[in-house]
């Protein structure tokens, strides 16, 4: 019986010890041994007609592995990198497809170690790359941005709510704003005027009841929001004065309130029907029965290509405009999201890595962004006119300007804690829209909560 | 003797109602996987469902094929689960013998460790282990599925209750005709254990044609990925393709209730009794 | 060496070959599957329980911090409901999982027509893929009035709509309810390989001696199945202690929120391992996880001891 007890403990203390210096000894040996392996393998698929193209032409072929999610879906991939390659027809960039759901866990569990052979990573969001900070594996940028004369003005100042102790880890590539779609057809069948540009959130309230319809059978929501802390929660910062992750949330009350008497009043759909049914807001919007819905950018080129393709009939007549403000802000301030690439301090070729972030994250990738309706970080006029004269896209003078801000808050700033404090928000969310708690309630377990995480 | 009959046809009318309400209850959801996969992707989640008289989208069955590459997912996925069924059937078994019907030091110890591990949540270890396996150079390769998959606890606890099912005397009689322990497994218990055996390949079956996180954690090529990766493809960031899921979803389950009906045909009694009599 | 000769030899020092010899048989049977087991999984098992008292994030360094992570879970509200909902969970769905497959296999391990197609169907729920069948049940157990069952409890017990996964009185309900749905038929099937062990003379010999099928059930299926019980049960405990998908599927919803009143154990290791990198607090979570389970085990353990002495 001892024997076979310390020849287990052997066995596994083995296995311990191989895995266990993984977090520690240098990793030259196997660095080198996965990059040949991926070399191998990369070579043995179709890249290596073009490889042995490369290599004729002289330059020492390089593979770059960029992570990244949905890579048949997201439209843009491919033509970033075919304009990249015109450029430098010695890299070929192999798109690595993490998914979508559970992108930063596969890409943190990739990251750890020190194994990782991916040069580039995309950052799908700020506690993903807060994870990824703190875990240590991102190459600070802040040097190389210097060296390069990246002037970060371009990102309309968007990057420095992700500086972290004065160092910056990412660069944003995309950045989707959030809006107010409408389907004008509900307006015009109801005899109301539509949203406007410069609206209070009374006044969106207001036209919201307007056009609801409560009769069985034939409902018309005045307003969608989707499950999402993010639509109700959020509409509390964009008057600059609260944070989401301060630590006191009173300023959300009156958003709950408005909202919770919409859907007590039938004026919006049941959150915990939305929640079970998981009913995705793309098809709320698509039955032709909402008027008005909170939601980001990225929505645009869902909503042109599925009415292209003839699967959306009864939202064909939509327009947006700018998010509602409260009382005394000016128009034209809303909630952001970045999209970012980011350089693992494993990344087995660090310059040409960096050289296809500067490209992606700059005005050339910017371009082929706009191009594909998608945008781009860096943003100015001519991108905005690119994107507004794109094919599907609502022709009236509102719309165009609805792309137009004056100030961007991050759905999530970058904070130590963002991911233990989005576990509490969410939370208590879910409990005021399922009325399982008071608002004032569940607003008291937020400050708690959130309080008791910072400290 | 009437009363007896009349007992028994009502009774046998019970057992139908029975099972046919419980067979309705188990068949809606697929009626509803079936009316979902010819459906648009906005129209499923409408109330009230409607069940039939909307024009059938046969598009969703085509475009699974061509959205992502579900031909190749479906390869490995078949690879894949071969491999690991044979694997875990052979390693199981022959191991769980041991445990039942033979006498060794250490061997309740070792039993239960086999399957206290079961208890601990792969989430927990998931880590070291991918770093480890990383270190062997198995990362984004089919043998690291097949290593994780083809060893489990579970496969050996099942096979060593079922050899304690069948009497000690059939192997102490091979044992006194000079039989090796080696021919005991072979030529009595593996022909015994046909119901066992079954139950193990459909189950390990199942699970490896269902595995989800394995796959999504170890495989990251396209060209290597399986089906379960893929059917998850159809929800994106920015869309769920609930009639495109539904449609793969159907024709995921083809091959695992083929097997399935195949196998069942061993649940059959008296296999262990008329071997004791022989 | 023969049986035959074996039973002559009276030394001891012949025994202790004779003992040996058996035991190397005996680890040649369990070497495959345990060489391949220790490396890969009970490695890193005892790598995972090293870490509970350690601070790692999967990539710094290792910190040793004692008992910390535990003392932090204990004070944790989140894992203590996750631990209650567990519990609560498991108390419901095992022993109501094991009647229902049991008198489901017993059933169908009887000559009626059709019965392949009600073995099959019964299975049915558990090979289908999760995301489908979470999405169709949430289907038909939606909050809103109008909903499939909702209707139903309405027309036939006037009992009015509930809200089901969306409301925490009701949530933890649905999912027990679910869970047995989806699994009764693995266990179904583990019964029904089980019932062909059964010697079917012990029916006949039953039979002859006047007993009723009740009789036949307690005095010779119950005992003749209580290997597969163990089994069943042991698997069973410890599949709805790791309860997860099936809860982050029902409960979590659109938004994937779970609150405390839905909050399973593996959940919660989960949210410590991949959303907060905490993977000392998520294996110290698992080893509390581990000691209930591994505590139900011995128990039934010596139970199963009892019954193969008697």
């Amino acid at each position: 019986m001892k024997k076979i007890v310390s020849s287990v403990l052997v066995a596994s203390l083995a296995a311990t010890s191989l895995a266990a210096c993984g977090g520690s000894s240098t990793p030259k040996e196997t660095a080198a041994a996965t990059t040949a392996a991926a070399a191998a393998e990369t070579k043995a698929q179709e890249e290596k007609a073009t490889e042995a193209a490369t290599e004729a032409a002289g330059g020492d072929a390089v593979t770059l592995k960029w992570a990244l999610w949905d890579a048949s879906s997201i439209t843009y991939y491919q033509p970033l990198i075919d304009a990249y390659k015109a450029d430098h027809p010695n890299v070929n960039i192999e798109m690595v497809d993490l998914g979508s759901t559970d992108y930063s866990t596969v890409l943190g569990t990739q990251l750890s170690g020190s194994g990782s052979d991916f040069d580039v990573v995309t950052i799908k969001d700020v506690p993903g790359y807060m994870t990824l900070v703190n875990k240590g594996v991102l190459e600070p940028l802040n040097d190389k941005i210097k060296e390069a004369g990246i002037d970060l003005q371009q990102y309309g100042g968007i990057t420095d709510q992700v500086t972290i102790n004065d160092n910056l880890y990412e660069l944003p590539f995309r950045s989707d704003i959030w809006v107010l779609y409408y389907n004008k057809d509900v307006f015009d069948k109801a005899g109301v005027d539509y949203p406007t540009n410069d609206m209070t959130w009374e006044q969106y309230d207001e036209l919201a009841r307007k056009v609801t319809d409560t009769t069985p059978g034939s409902e018309v929501y005045g307003a969608h929001y989707h499950t999402w802390r993010s639509t109700i929660q959020l509409d509390g910062i964009l008057d600059g004065k609260n944070t989401i992750v301060g630590g006191n949330y009173d300023f959300t009350k009156p958003y709950y309130e408005m909202v919770l008497k919409q859907q007590q009043d039938g004026v919006c759909m049941d959150y915990a029907t939305l929640k079970t049914q998981g009913l995705h807001y793309s098809d709320a919007f698509a039955q032709g029965n909402v008027a008005m819905m909170n939601m980001g950018s990225w929505f645009i080129s869902t909503l042109i290509n599925k009415i292209k393709s003839g699967e959306y009939t009864d939202c064909t007549n939509w327009g947006m405009v700018k998010y509602p403000h409260a009382e005394g802000v000016e128009a034209g301030s809303t909630l952001a999201t970045i999209t970012a690439l980011a350089l693992p301090t494993t990344a087995p070729h660090k310059d040409e890595a960096w050289d296809f972030i500067k490209f992606v994250t700059g005005e050339k990738g910017a371009q082929v962004l706009a191009d594909t309706g998608n945008i781009p970080a860096m943003t100015n006029d001519s991108i905005v006119s690119a994107i507004a004269s794109m094919e599907g896209f609502p022709q009236d003078e509102t719309s165009k300007e609805a792309l137009v801000t004056t100030h961007t808050y991050l759905e999530m700033p970058a904070n130590d804690k963002s991911s233990e404090i989005e576990t509490v928000l969410n939370e208590q969310h879910d409990l005021i829209m399922t009325e399982s708690s008071t608002i004032d309630e569940a607003v008291q377990a937020m400050n708690e909560g959130v309080q008791a995480i910072i400290g | 003797m009437k009363s007896k009959s009349t007992n028994e046809t009502i009774g046998k009318t019970l057992v139908y109602t029975v099972l046919i309400v419980f067979a309705a209850i188990m068949l809606i959801p697929f009626i509803w996987m079936i009316t979902a996969s010819l459906k648009f992707n906005k129209d499923i989640f409408v109330i009230p469902y409607q069940w039939f008289g909307y024009e059938p989208q046969w598009r969703n069955y085509l475009d699974i094929w061509t959205k992502i590459p579900l031909l190749t997912f479906t390869k490995n996925t078949v690879k894949l689960t071969l491999i690991v069924t044979f694997f875990q059937l052979l390693t199981s078994s022959f191991a769980a013998y041991a445990f039942a019907k033979l006498r060794f030091r250490g061997r309740d110890f070792l039993f239960l460790a086999y399957v206290a591990t079961i208890a601990i949540p792969w989430q927990s270890y998931m880590v070291p282990q991918f770093l480890f396996m990383r270190r062997l150079g198995l990362a984004d390769t089919h043998l690291s599925i097949i290593i994780l998959q083809a060893f489990t606890a579970f496969g050996v606890f099942m096979m060593r209750q079922f050899y304690e099912g069948i009497p000690d005397s059939l192997c102490e009689a091979a044992r006194i005709d000079g039989m090796s322990e080696y021919q005991i497994y072979l030529s009595i218990m593996l022909p015994l254990s046909k119901p066992a055996l079954s139950t193990l390949t459909i189950f390990t079956f199942v699970n490896t044609w269902n595995d989800f996180l394995g796959p999504l954690i170890y495989l990251t090529s396209e060209s290597k990925k399986t089906l379960q990766i893929g059917l998850k493809m159809f929800i994106s960031q920015y869309s769920a393709e609930y009639g495109l899921i539904m449609a793969a979803s159907c024709i995921s389950l083809i091959p695992v209730v083929i097997v399935f009906l195949m196998l069942q045909k061993y649940f059959v009694a008296g296999i262990a009794s008329s071997g004791v009599k022989g | 060496m023969t049986a035959a000769t074996t039973v002559k030899t009276t030394s001891v020092e012949e025994a202790n070959r004779r003992k040996l010899k058996q035991a190397l048989v005996a680890y040649s049977f369990i070497a495959p599957n345990f060489i391949g087991f220790a490396i890969f999984t009970l490695g890193p098992i005892i790598l995972a329980m090293i870490m509970a008292f350690m601070e790692w994030d999967g990539s710094n360094p290792w910190k040793f911090v004692g008992i910390q992570n535990f003392v932090t879970i204990f004070s944790d509200d989140r894992f203590l409901a996750s631990l209650k909902n567990t519990v609560i969970y498991s108390i419901f769905t095992v022993p109501l999982t094991l009647m229902i497959a049991l008198g489901l296999a017993i059933l169908l391990n009887q000559k009626i027509k059709g019965r392949n197609f009600f073995r099959t169907v019964t299975f049915f729920p558990y090979v289908a893929s999760l995301v489908a069948v979470a999405a169709v049940w949430n289907m038909l157990f939606t909050p809103a009035k109008g909903g499939v069952i909702n209707q139903l409890l309405l027309n036939l017990f006037h009992i009015p709509a509930l809200k089901w996964a969306a409301s925490p009185k009701t949530v933890l309900m649905t999912i027990i309810m679910f869970s047995i749905w989806k699994n009764m038929g693995y266990y179904m099937v583990i019964y029904l390989a089980g019932l062909q062990n059964i010697n079917t003379e012990l029916y006949e010999a039953a039979g002859l001696d006047g007993a009723n099928v009740w009789q036949k059930f307690k005095y010779v299926t119950v005992p003749q199945l209580k290997p597969t019980t163990f089994f069943v049960i042991i698997m069973l405990t410890i599949n709805c202690f790791k309860v997860y998908d099936i809860v982050y599927m029902l409960a979590g919803g659109s938004n994937g929120v779970i609150n405390k009143s839905a909050i399973v154990l593996v959940y919660y290791i989960y949210e410590e391992a991949f959303r907060n990198w905490n993977l000392g607090i998520a294996s110290a979570g698992s080893l509390v996880l581990f000691a209930i389970v591994l505590a139900i085990t011995i128990i039934q353990f010596s139970g199963e001891k009892n019954y193969a002495n008697d």
